[in-house]
């Protein structure tokens, strides 16, 4: 127990170091999203979005692992101020090396180290960029319920776990994504594959699991850290909840699920001054499934947006595609 | 225990990182630094395109070939109220829209800006008389860009401030010359209007930093906004007409907003 409790306390001092670190070096690093209006878009959606609540921070059995992500999402962007401005089509597509360490019983680490390959394409002509993204750690505490005992004599030893728990997180994205000057052309300004900002991430979960069914919620909220040029990326709120069965052959598991998630943007602030147009919010519809043999878990899952309305209607998020394969450790 | 401590370590980073220090005053003293403004011409909620039809409410179209115009004395007001008008032998420009780029942006680029946090951009659309009294040699290599942009009738009559040419249709004509040459004719009407928009967000000028102010023109404008014109009624051929060539210039005074600025 006392052991416990000193990590326990390691923990906060760490979380309340990183955060020092967010205020002190808030002005040292990565230059944000240049001079372009698209950029920010940009920026907000490819580094955040990759690593937000709304896509998961871990598998469906909330088992712990070491795996490979990979995350395909398209955009459709108006680069211009008019109705018939012309569109841009973008395309990320982002590899993670994502992992669920268990510390103890109770408290586990998820870590997520993105590679960023992006493109857009105006009018005939392909931009792209690509790197390593903006990274995350979390710490996380399970809260286990327990079935009542019946009689009342407790010894504490063998509680029957009832199938709810609840999850506790609290994290960091870092800068690690690098800012680079794309093709410097009129119109296209380039985009990047990190904010430049320290974030900070809070997560609470529900799940519930039985034996045939199972649910898992999750709701985020990212602090946005101010970077280098005074610009802050709107403080989002992301949640999900995902509906699974399983259906369980010899050695496979197969586990289905459908649900839905969301992200909620507030507007960004430069300067600070808000800036108009820079909001939104997106709800998605999701299915898919993970194969689960042996040590080996094979998830797919499919997003489609079902109501959108992201930086004044000028970014159009068309739909995503995700592909993992961990190694439960 | 730990749920508390973790609230706890929660709260406590809330409460960091909303309490950032940003007070430190700035010295601006002497520091300059560069500004783009971005023309964007447009109809209404289109982007203007060469060659393409566009209605007016009165049912006339209009396609253009050449779209100029002449803008000049570039001023801005800060945030306590200063104004720094650019340098007068360098204020005066030509957007022409066959040199926008690939989005349509006509950029003009202002170096040596005093470094200020800016809300308020003032420009005039044409050549103002003291500038014209100046003479032509006073005009200095603006004259020779004008003549070649075909932005002047002669030296005695003036700057023609914008120059739209195409044709334009009717429900009796199609394709007719269209030809809008506005400016002032010598000393004797004096058609420069100046333009003053607020900025939407503050536009901080500094050494590091090019911020942009991205300016659209709603060219619908010139022919219907203070005064709402019919190309069947003469104004297909507006030159030096002392009495449509001052109804042209104040629709086209209201042809500008400020869409939006962009900080470095």
């Amino acid at each position: 127990m006392i052991d416990l409790q000193s990590f326990n306390r390691k923990i906060v001092l760490l979380v309340f170091l990183l955060f020092q670190i967010l205020r002190s070096e808030a002005h040292v690093n990565n230059p944000p999203c240049g001079e372009h209006e698209l950029l920010s878009f940009m920026c907000d959606l490819c580094s955040c979005s990759t690593s937000s609540g709304s896509f998961g921070f871990g598998t469906l059995s909330n088992t712990n692992f070491i795996g490979l992500r990979y995350i395909y999402q398209n955009f459709e962007s108006k680069d211009g101020i008019f109705e018939n401005s012309l569109t841009s089509m973008e395309t990320f597509n982002t590899y993670q090396l994502w992992a669920q360490v268990p510390l103890n019983e109770k408290v586990f680490l998820s870590v997520n180290i993105p590679y960023q390959d992006l493109e857009r394409k105006i009018d005939n002509t392909t931009e792209s960029i690509n790197g390593i993204g903006d990274g995350s750690v979390m710490g996380w505490y399970k809260l286990q319920f327990y079935k009542k005992q019946k009689d009342s004599v407790d010894f504490n030893m063998n509680r029957e776990v009832s199938g709810h728990s609840l999850l506790f997180g609290i994290g960091l994205k870092l800068p690690t994504g690098k800012f680079e000057e794309a093709l410097a052309d009129n119109v296209n300004p380039g985009f990047q594959v990190g904010t430049g900002s320290f974030d900070g991430i809070f997560s609470m979960g529900y799940n519930y699991g039985k034996d045939k069914f199972g649910v898992n919620t999750l709701m985020s909220y990212y602090l946005k850290g101010e970077n280098k040029n005074e610009y802050r990326f709107g403080n989002q709120f992301s949640y999900s909840m995902n509906f699974y069965t399983v259906f369980q052959k010899e050695k496979i598991n197969i586990m289905p699920f459908i649900g839905f998630s969301g992200d909620i943007y507030d507007a960004i602030i430069q300067y600070g001054e808000t800036l108009k147009d820079t909001d939104g919010n997106i709800t998605n519809a999701t299915i898919g499934s993970e194969v689960i043999l042996k040590k080996i878990i094979l998830g797919v899952n499919y997003t489609l947006p079902v109501h959108q309305d992201l930086f004044g209607g000028n970014v159009e998020s068309k739909n995503r595609f995700s592909l993992y394969l961990n190694y439960a450790l | 225990m730990k749920i508390m401590k973790f609230t706890f370590a929660l709260l406590l980073c809330a409460v960091l990182s909303s309490c950032s220090s940003d007070d430190d005053m700035e010295d601006l003293a002497g520091q300059t630094g560069d500004l783009v403004i971005k023309f964007d011409n447009g109809v209404g909620d289109q982007d203007f395109i060469f060659q393409t039809s566009y209605n007016k409410s009165n049912g006339e179209s209009f396609k253009l070939e050449t779209l100029k115009y002449i803008i000049s004395n570039i001023r801005f007001k800060d945030d306590e109220g200063n104004v720094f008008m650019y340098p007068s032998e360098k204020n005066v420009f030509i957007v022409n829209e066959a040199d926008g780029n690939n989005a349509g942006e006509i950029w003009v680029t202002l170096e040596d800006i005093d470094a200020a946090n800016y809300t308020e951009v003032t420009f005039g659309i044409g050549i103002d008389q003291d500038r014209f009294a100046l003479g032509a040699d006073g005009q200095g290599d603006f004259l020779t860009e004008a003549e070649n942009e075909g932005m002047l009738w002669s030296w005695a009559t003036g700057f023609k401030f914008i120059r739209f040419d195409g044709t334009y249709s009717t429900s009796t004509v199609t394709d007719e010359g269209l030809n809008l040459h506005m400016g002032s004719v010598g000393t004797a009407l004096d058609n420069y209007k100046e333009t003053i928009l607020s900025l939407p967000n503050t536009v901080l000028v500094r050494n590091e930093k090019t911020p942009e102010i991205h300016i659209k023109a709603d060219i619908l404008k010139a022919f219907e906004s203070v005064t709402s014109v019919n190309f069947a009624d003469g104004y297909d051929q507006v030159h030096v007409d002392a009495v449509e060539t001052p109804v042209i210039a104040a629709n086209v005074a209201t042809m500008f907003s400020v869409h939006h600025v962009h900080n470095d």
